[in-house]
Order: structure tokens, then C-alpha cells, then sequence
């Protein structure tokens, strides 16, 4: 069997395959490439706390870091902020005072994020 | 001159006064009279009307959210008030701001905003829900009540920057505020005696105790000024516990036995008792209050004078607070039982409301009796009790009137706005940590102001250390009062929105054994069906089934 022969065998039996995949192929490029819409999930993943976490241990571990590696030596911006606010919270009272500042907050935001909510 | 007994015939006459009116109308002139007094209401305010929503317990709900929000407030202030007492310069660094806070001005601050704040509010809005339903009819005017409620709030919001800063401008505050605030109760007044002309039927005792604490709160100004005793201790101190023994103690009560109802499902356990709490509340003095009137005197802007009593005010002072026994004990009395029922708890026990209705009922009259020694001493010149005046202030208003109006209002509120509160769970966090933090905090102050009243007594020197370190204690267990309230007041808003519908699927039934449908297949008693785990909405459905025993059939 000539090699043309072989060819024309081959076309008959694979031309119906290769028009549907032609015919697929066509289908898939009038899909839209992505969504283009914002999805989220109703409910919180039990997980999504783990990570905010793991941040603020990652954060506290830098610093205690710092201190090792710089002994005797400021922590920069804070070192130079804290000071503002010496004579302020000399008293116990303003670690009482901070939970009513989160209170009212809590307040204002719950009216502010139900009145918004969907 | 006897100041007491011909101030207090003034006041009574105005009250039968008004009853008479209130009863007969105004002959040829009620229609014209209505007619007006909704123009007033509704029309002559124009635009601002279309602003608020005139839908059906609208001003009910706002008045409570704000009240609500005014308890967060008010325990804040009393909490620093507290603190501030035994750690005089803890808050010296507002001072580069100009604002030099001071315990007493503070704790001025925390009584000013959780009478008119927080009870005031709460008081009227659980009433402008209460009082149509008694009366069988619609409030008159829901916007004019709802669009009050925001001036009634700037009066207060007035009344503490009064008490911090007199002076402002020239201008001194506390006046203006309280002219705000007679306003708003003009109209409030207004609208509810409206709402009562509307009645479609006889309107219960109750009613008449919310109708007399607005109309009281008013014939009391008028009485001490008509008989010109606003200028002596005397008058000063009795309109004090005029407005204290009207508006705050018949609106409690009227609110308090409506919901104690509601809330419990159980009928009211004696409608002679309400008389007699009406009536009493009506005759006698309140003793509970402040021995010092200076609040009147602030906010009418009056000059201070001395509580020089004569002897036959003092004779009859006395006499007619002690009476003040009778109505206080039929009141909590009637609230005790009725919230027991005659064997069972209707509704769901657990309900947000009933356990502070049931702790303010309780702590009624053993701070009533404190009170009544406390205003004799004080009435009589002796002063042996002045000490701890303050801390019995508190008490009546952080254990008898804070529970009572908050637990009217989170019963009503519901019913109010359709929504329940978000939480039954939290609601009940708030409610330890509201009253426990009150009764341990305020308990143990006045363990420091016994300690200071012995010291004084011994003319010792040097204050005791320990003096100090219960203060401390006492205004930290206090704290606990403002934790409740941000409790309240996240769990209200955020039930306003996400609350379970009222009249949806009752979560009543907590326990665990509660059934959904019991079958009914002989003759039993309600108390075995309850016995069986049976709640109120637990479907009984009569079984065809027979459990007679079986026999051939006859053919």
C-alpha cells in the first residue's frame, strides 16, 4: 500500500473524529476565559483565624528577634512614639477606658455595618 | 411655714384636676381640641414629619435604642465617677485640653444621663408601646413620638455637657437643657393623652400609672411653683422626690406590671394592688433619690438653699414617706407573683427582660427602706446617714430602676419592632454582668463609706488604707455595668436586623426533651402533658386509637 493510500485509509477513518474535535474545539473558544464576577463565601472558614495568628506570633517572634540581634538599641519609629504618650496612661484607669473606646466603637460599627449589610 | 402638705394639696389638686379632664373631656370643645393638638403634632412640623417613619411601634423602638445607648453612656460616666474617687488625678492628662474632670461632677454626669438618658427613654418608650395596647387603640402620632425622641436626646446630651462645664458662651447649660426636655414632654403629652381619648375600652390600672407619670412629672413643677416653694430646701427636695415618686416610679410601674404580664404569659396577680401602687405613688413622698436637690436646683436654675425643714415638714415628711411602704411592696409584691404565675411559667423563662424585671422587683424594698432612713436623717437635720446618701442613690438607680426599665424594654421592644434580639444568649451575659457588677461594685463602695462614716466618728486622724483599696475594688466590679450595657447594645442593633421575626418558629423550648407533638389518646391533665417535656407550642392531636381493651366484633 502506497504511503497516499495509507493516508486516504487513515483520513477516512479519523476525518468524522477530527471534524467533532474541530466542532469541540470551535465550542471551547466561545466560552467566556474567566468568571468576571467577585465570589465569596457566606461563612468564615474555622481556618482564616489560624493565619491571623500565626501573623501576630510571626510579628512578636521579629520582635523579640530584634532585641536579640540589637541589643541595647531602640526599636525604630516606636521608640520615638511611645514617649508622646508618657504622663497619659499613668493610671489604671486607662486600661479600663480603652475597653469602653472598643465598646462604643463595637456600637457604632454594628449600627454602621447592619444598616449596610445585604 | 409648712411647706410639704400645702405644696402637696396643690399637686393633688392638679392630678384629680386632670383625671376630671381627662375623663369628661372638654365638653363642646374635644374636637376642636383634637383636631388642633394632631395639627400641632404632626402638621405644624412640616417636613421634618416625612423624615421619620410613621409605621406602627417605629417611636417605641427608637426610644429604647436610644435609652439603650444612653445606659452605655451613663454607666461609663458613674464607672469614672467611681474610679476617680479614690484616684483623684487618674485622668489629669485631659487637662492640656482644658477639661479637668472631678469624681463628683462625673458621678453628676452618670445620674443625670441614666434618669433622664437611660431610664427616661427606656420608660417612655416601652410606654408608648404599652400604652395603645391597654387602651385597645394606636398611638396618635408615631412620627411626632419618633422626631421627640432625637430632642429629648439632645436635652441630655445637653444636660452632660452641663454638668461638666456649667458655663458655656455665657450661657449656662443645665436650664436650657431641662427647657428642651419640658418641651419634648409637652408634646409627649400631648400624644398620649390623644392616644387615651381614643380608648375602646376601660382603660386598666397600668394605664393610668404611665398617664400619671407624664402628667405627674408636670403638675409636680407646677405645684412646687405655684405655692412658691422653689425658693426654700424644702420645696427643692419635694419636687425632687415629686418628679422621682411620678415619672420614674408610676412609669416604671405601669411598664414594669404591663410586661411582667406579657413577658410571663401569666394574668396579673392583683388589680388592687396596681390601685393601691397608683394611688400611693400619688399621695405619699418617694423616698429613693439623692438627700441633695441640687439636680432641681441646677436645672431650674434656682439659688441653693439649705434643707432647713420645720418641724411639722419634718413631722409630715417622714410620715408620708413611710407611708411610700405601702404602694413599693404591693408593687414588687404583684410583680413576684405575677412573674411566678399560679403553677407554671407561661412563656419561655429565659426570655431577654425577665430576669432583670425579676432582680429589680427584688431589690425594690430593701433599698427603699435604706432610702427612707437615709431621707428622714437627712429631712430631720440629723445628718448621721449623709455618708452614704450617694451610694443608696446609686444603688436605687443601678439595682431597681436600671433592671426594671431595661427589662420592660427588651420585653417590648420585640413586639415593638417585630424582630427579637439577636441573642437570648448574650442578652443573659449582659444581665449577669449588668447586675452583678452594679451590686458588687456599689455594695462594696458603701463598705468604704461606712468605713469613712466610723473613721469620721472617731475623728481618727489618718484615713484607713483599706478605705482606698475597696474604692478600687468597688469601681472595678462596677465596670462590670458597662461591659452589660455594650451588651445590651450590640445585641439590640444588631436584633433589629438579623433578630429572629417575632411570631416566627418559637426557640422556646430550650430543653433538650421538648417534644413537637404529643398524641392525646385518653382523658389527662394539662400537667401531665407538661410533665411529659409538652411546651405551649407543642401540637396535641386526639388519637382515634382506643385503649380500651379489645373484644370480638359483634355481628
Amino acid at each position: 500500500m502506497s504511503p497516499a493510500q495509507c493516508l486516504r485509509g487513515h483520513l477516512r477513518w479519523f476525518g468524522p473524529i477530527l471534524s467533532r474535535f474541530a466542532r469541540c474545539v470551535s465550542v471551547s473558544i466561545e466560552v467566556p476565559s474567566s468568571v468576571d464576577e467577585f465570589i465569596q463565601g457566606e461563612k468564615e472558614p474555622a481556618s482564616s483565624g489560624v493565619v491571623v495568628v500565626l501573623g501576630f506570633v510571626s510579628m512578636l517572634s521579629f520582635l523579640i528577634l530584634y532585641g536579640i540581634l540589637f541589643p541595647g538599641r531602640d526599636m525604630p519609629v516606636v521608640s520615638e512614639v511611645l514617649p508622646m504618650f508618657e504622663g497619659v496612661f499613668d493610671s489604671g484607669i486607662w486600661f479600663f477606658l480603652l475597653g469602653v473606646i472598643f465598646g462604643a466603637f463595637s456600637i457604632v460599627a454594628t449600627m454602621l455595618t447592619e444598616a449596610t449589610s445585604e | 411655714m409648712d411647706v410639704i402638705v400645702s405644696t402637696l394639696a396643690i399637686f393633688w389638686l392638679l392630678l384629680a384636676l386632670s383625671f376630671i379632664l381627662i375623663k369628661r373631656g372638654l365638653w363642646i370643645f374635644n374636637d376642636v381640641a383634637k383636631g388642633l393638638s394632631m395639627f400641632m403634632l404632626e402638621k405644624a412640623l412640616g417636613p421634618a414629619t416625612d423624615f421619620v417613619s410613621g409605621r406602627s411601634g417605629s417611636a417605641s423602638t427608637t426610644w429604647i435604642i436610644h435609652g439603650l445607648v444612653w445606659a452605655f453612656a451613663s454607666s461609663t460616666f458613674t464607672f469614672m465617677g467611681l474610679w476617680l474617687s479614690h484616684d483623684a488625678t487618674a485622668l489629669h492628662s485631659f487637662e492640656s485640653w482644658g477639661y479637668h474632670p472631678d469624681s463628683s461632677e462625673l458621678l453628676y454626669a452618670g445620674r443625670l444621663t441614666a434618669l433622664f438618658g437611660a431610664i427616661g427613654m427606656l420608660v417612655v418608650g416601652a410606654s408608648l408601646y404599652a400604652l395603645p395596647k391597654l387602651c385597645g387603640t394606636h398611638l396618635a402620632s408615631e412620627s411626632n413620638a419618633t422626631l421627640v425622641s432625637l430632642l429629648w436626646t439632645l436635652s441630655v446630651l445637653l444636660m452632660f455637657v452641663g454638668s461638666q462645664n456649667e458655663q458655656i458662651l455665657g450661657i449656662t447649660i443645665l436650664p436650657v437643657a431641662n427647657l428642651l426636655l419640658t418641651l419634648a414632654s409637652t408634646a409627649l403629652i400631648i400624644n398620649v393623652i390623644l392616644t387615651v381619648s381614643e380608648a375602646t375600652q376601660e382603660i386598666p390600672f397600668p394605664a393610668w400609672l404611665i398617664v400619671y407619670a407624664f402628667i405627674g412629672n408636670i403638675a409636680a413643677v407646677l405645684a412646687v411653683f405655684a405655692s412658691g416653694a422653689f425658693d426654700e430646701g424644702v420645696g427643692q427636695w419635694l419636687l425632687f422626690h415629686l418628679v422621682g415618686g411620678t415619672f420614674f416610679f408610676c412609669g416604671l410601674a405601669g411598664v414594669s406590671l404591663y410586661s411582667v404580664s406579657v413577658g410571663s404569659g401569666n394574668p396579673l396577680w392583683s388589680k388592687s394592688l396596681v390601685a393601691f401602687t397608683l394611688f400611693g405613688a400619688i399621695i405619699t413622698i418617694n423616698p429613693m433619690g439623692s438627700t441633695d436637690p441640687s439636680m432641681v436646683v441646677d436645672l431650674f436654675s434656682l439659688s441653693s438653699n439649705d434643707l432647713d425643714a420645720s418641724s411639722r415638714d419634718v413631722i409630715a415628711g417622714s410620715f408620708l414617706m413611710a407611708l411610700s411602704a405601702i404602694p413599693i411592696i404591693a408593687f414588687s409584691a404583684n410583680m413576684l407573683v405575677t412573674l411566678r404565675g399560679a403553677d407554671a411559667f407561661v412563656e419561655n423563662p429565659d426570655a431577654p427582660g425577665i430576669a432583670e424585671l425579676n432582680l429589680g422587683a427584688w431589690m425594690l424594698i430593701p433599698i427603699a427602706i435604706g432610702s427612707l432612713f437615709v431621707q428622714t436623717d437627712a429631712l430631720g437635720g440629723v445628718n448621721e446617714l449623709t455618708g452614704i446618701s450617694q451610694s443608696i442613690d446609686l444603688m436605687a438607680i443601678w439595682l431597681v430602676m436600671m433592671p426594671l426599665s431595661i427589662g420592660s424594654a427588651l420585653n417590648i421592644l420585640p413586639r415593638a419592632s417585630g424582630r427579637h434580639q439577636l441573642s437570648a444568649n448574650r442578652s443573659r451575659w449582659a444581665f449577669w454582668m449588668m447586675s452583678g457588677g452594679a451590686f458588687l461594685g456599689l455594695l462594696i463602695t458603701m463598705m468604704s463609706d461606712f468605713t469613712d462614716m466610723a473613721l469620721t466618728e472617731s475623728m481618727a486622724e489618718q484615713g484607713a488604707s483599706i478605705n482606698m483599696e475597696l474604692r478600687k475594688v468597688g469601681s472595678v466590679m462596677f465596670y462590670g455595668a458597662v461591659i452589660g450595657a455594650i451588651f445590651h447594645c450590640t445585641n439590640t442593633i444588631s436584633g433589629q436586623y438579623r433578630g429572629r421575626i417575632m411570631g416566627g418558629p418559637s426557640e422556646a423550648s430550650l430543653s433538650s426533651i421538648a417534644i413537637e407533638s404529643y398524641t392525646l389518646t385518653g382523658p389527662t391533665s394539662i400537667r401531665k402533658i407538661l410533665a411529659s417535656g409538652a411546651t405551649l407550642d407543642t401540637e396535641v392531636s386526639p388519637s382515634e386509637q382506643s385503649e380500651e381493651e379489645g373484644a370480638p366484633t359483634e355481628l
